[in-house]
């Protein structure tokens, strides 16, 4: 079979029509996309791990991660409402139009964690990056040992991608572990921070690589955890988010010392992103 | 190398000549304000060789410092879109440009364009450009360039480079189209006397160098190992973060400085148009998301980003030289005396 050219829309963004919008969560709106130009619709090819440079017409750009499974899913982005141009993005009603200019980025190392448990730590908006990950390893479930989520969010509300997390639970071989920070009635669920998931989860840290994703503070509480476990800076893996302009490498605003998040990243080992000495 | 001796009229000649094709872009003085500025010269009597260093530096012209991607208008009601890319290619010949800018334009060249992606909006202003570059017969009070391999005389880059001897001038062909626009105007080759006089303008040059710049020549190397491997200490970036006023002026001035911020532009009837404009990395809205979140928010580190930009080792691979040329603009701009020779001597004490 012949290879498909890898398409990368580098500077001009070419122009998607949003199809469906979902409401996640409170400010969480997850948006159905497809290109208006039929090649691009059939050829358009993302990697688990990348982003999107996504215009709303007339506010501006954003980077975006990208959580649709490149094997299943159709295009679709999930973004909270937070800036100038997201909220202008959450006002936008189906059949409204946006930009595209992608892929850019790494994306997961899954060659490097085979015949590895994997676990996958997310704090809120965080699981977004990760879907597409989690949705890859369950569909070659045979290539990995234990397959573990801990997923927390403030409150039961904010819980995103709930019918994903309705079929991850019934999964046989994929232990979910879903928190909020406090108790709710009608919530059985755990509760509390999602750091003391890993406790309960009985995590191994041996042949094992941690995707972990969310907010600073869960973040550092989550790192620290698995590293007093025993675990290598090496398997804790997560996707920078920096201010972008370009997404190819030129407007710099993303270089931290001597890498690029947009080109080099946003995919890092925990011990490149020490290295680094910037944080999350 | 085909080496030609003209007279001034001569040279004019070539620059006339030039400016039949190109728009013709060189070193001007404000009658006003006395300060020279590197701009759009209406015929080749307008261009002042030999004033000092422009305070601006040529950059501008390949990557200005508002430059219009596209645009668009958003039709709410039939909800569609048109994108039209803006951005045209206009032939520009720069002349008398100094050596320091032209190794600063070859970053440029070596960043926009050699990296995994290409920039086609630099590609299309760089396109059709012929460089005439002028040897500095002596160096202004900030000039440094010796410390960094790039003057006082350009080796390499230029379509042509203009040395003035004590009688007329020597110029070089560095490329074939310099060479065939020389031939063409039947300048007449150089003699071995003309050839050996610019080697002695060059020395005279560099003898004329302040004692701190060329003694600094071997400490610019020793700064860059020290920036690279993180051995500066973190005090010496909080002393040099205290002086920054937060300006930008360093990165404006800078001629290799090329970071850009992107906005989109409307007017009151939906017109919009995609902008981009120079941005600085000392500037605390540099790093800043949405939310407010801001990874880099003390402006020491902000200074330390901006220093291993310009001084380290890793930078540097993507410039294939260290990515200060020693200009000196930075030195004349900033108002917290921490242009880029004072932070070699801070690193190095």
């Amino acid at each position: 079979m012949k290879a498909e050219a890898k398409i990368t829309i580098v500077d001009f963004p070419e122009v998607v029509n949003i199809d469906e919008i979902r409401d996640e969560a409170p400010e969480v709106k997850t948006f159905y996309l497809s290109f208006l130009d039929p090649r691009l619709e059939a050829g358009f090819r993302i990697r688990s791990g990348q982003f999107i440079m996504c215009t709303v017409f007339g506010a501006g750009e954003f980077a975006v991660s990208l959580p649709p499974s490149p094997e299943r899913d159709r295009l679709h982005i999930t973004v909270r409402a937070v800036g100038k141009v997201t909220h202008a993005l959450h006002r936008l009603r189906p059949g409204d139009k946006l930009g595209v200019r992608g892929p850019f980025g790494n994306g997961f190392p899954f060659e490097e964690i085979k015949g590895k448990n994997v676990i996958y730590v997310a704090g809120g908006i965080g699981l977004i990056p990760l879907r597409s990950s989690i949705i890859h390893v369950l569909q070659h479930r045979e290539a990995f040992g234990r397959i573990i989520l801990l997923y927390g969010a403030r409150t039961s509300r904010d819980l995103l991608y709930r019918e994903d997390i309705r079929e991850w639970q019934k999964t046989p071989g994929f232990e979910t572990f879903v928190a909020i920070d406090r108790a709710e009635s009608g919530w059985d669920g755990e509760v509390g921070y999602v750091n003391t998931l890993i406790g309960k989860a009985n995590v191994p840290v041996e042949n094992t690589a941690a995707f972990v994703c969310g907010p600073p503070v869960m973040f550092n509480g989550v790192i620290a955890e698995l590293l007093k476990r025993g675990m290598s800076e090496d398997d804790i893996v997560s996707t920078l988010e920096r201010n972008m302009k370009c997404g190819y490498g030129k407007c710099q605003h993303c270089a931290i010392g001597r890498t690029l998040v947009c080109t080099d990243g946003p995919v890092y080992t925990y011990r490149q992103i020490k290295t680094l000495g910037e944080g999350i | 190398m085909s080496v030609f001796a003209v007279s001034k009229e001569v040279l004019m000649t070539v620059i006339q000549e030039l400016g039949k094709t190109h728009e013709l872009h060189g070193p001007r003085v404000d009658r006003a304000s006395g300060q020279v500025f590197f701009e759009r010269a209406g015929a080749a009597e307008d261009i002042a060789l030999e004033a000092e260093l422009p305070s601006m530096p040529p950059k501008e012209l390949f990557f200005p410092q508002v430059d219009r991607l596209l645009k668009y208008r958003y039709d709410s009601a039939a909800r569609s879109v048109e994108l039209t890319r803006l951005g045209q290619e206009r032939p520009k010949a720069l002349i008398g440009l100094r050596p320091c800018d032209l190794a600063a334009i070859q970053c440029l060249d070596r960043f926009f364009l050699g990296q995994e992606y290409v920039d086609e909006v630099y590609r299309t202003h760089r396109r059709k450009s012929f460089i005439v570059t002028y040897t500095c017969n002596e160096p202004a009070r900030q000039c440094f360039c010796v410390c960094f391999h790039t003057g006082p005389a350009a080796e390499e880059g230029f379509d042509l480079n203009v040395t003035r001897l004590a009688s007329g001038y020597l110029l070089e062909a560095g490329s074939e189209q310099g060479r065939a626009l020389a031939v063409g105007l039947g300048l007449r080759p150089a003699t071995e006397e003309q050839r050996m006089e610019k080697e002695r303008v060059v020395e005279r040059s560099i003898a004329l160098f302040p004692e701190k710049a060329t003694g600094n020549k071997a400490w610019a190397s020793r700064v860059m190992n020290r920036v690279t491997t993180g051995f500066v200490k973190p005090e010496v970036w909080e002393e040099i973060g205290k002086k920054c006023f937060e300006c930008g002026g360093c990165s404006y001035v800078c001629p290799t400085c090329s970071c850009f911020n992107v906005e989109d532009a409307c007017g009151a009837e939906g017109e919009c148009e995609r902008l981009r404009t120079w941005d600085s990395c000392s500037l605390e809205s540099y790093t800043r998301m949405a939310g407010d979140h801001n990874p880099r928010k003390l402006v020491e580190d902000r200074r330390n980003k901006r220093f291993f930009c310009k001084l380290s080792y890793s930078q540097s691979k993507k410039y294939l030289r260290p990515g200060c040329v020693g200009c000196g603009r930075c030195v004349w701009v900033c108002p917290g005396d921490i242009g880029l020779p004072s932070v070699v001597e801070q690193v190095k004490s």
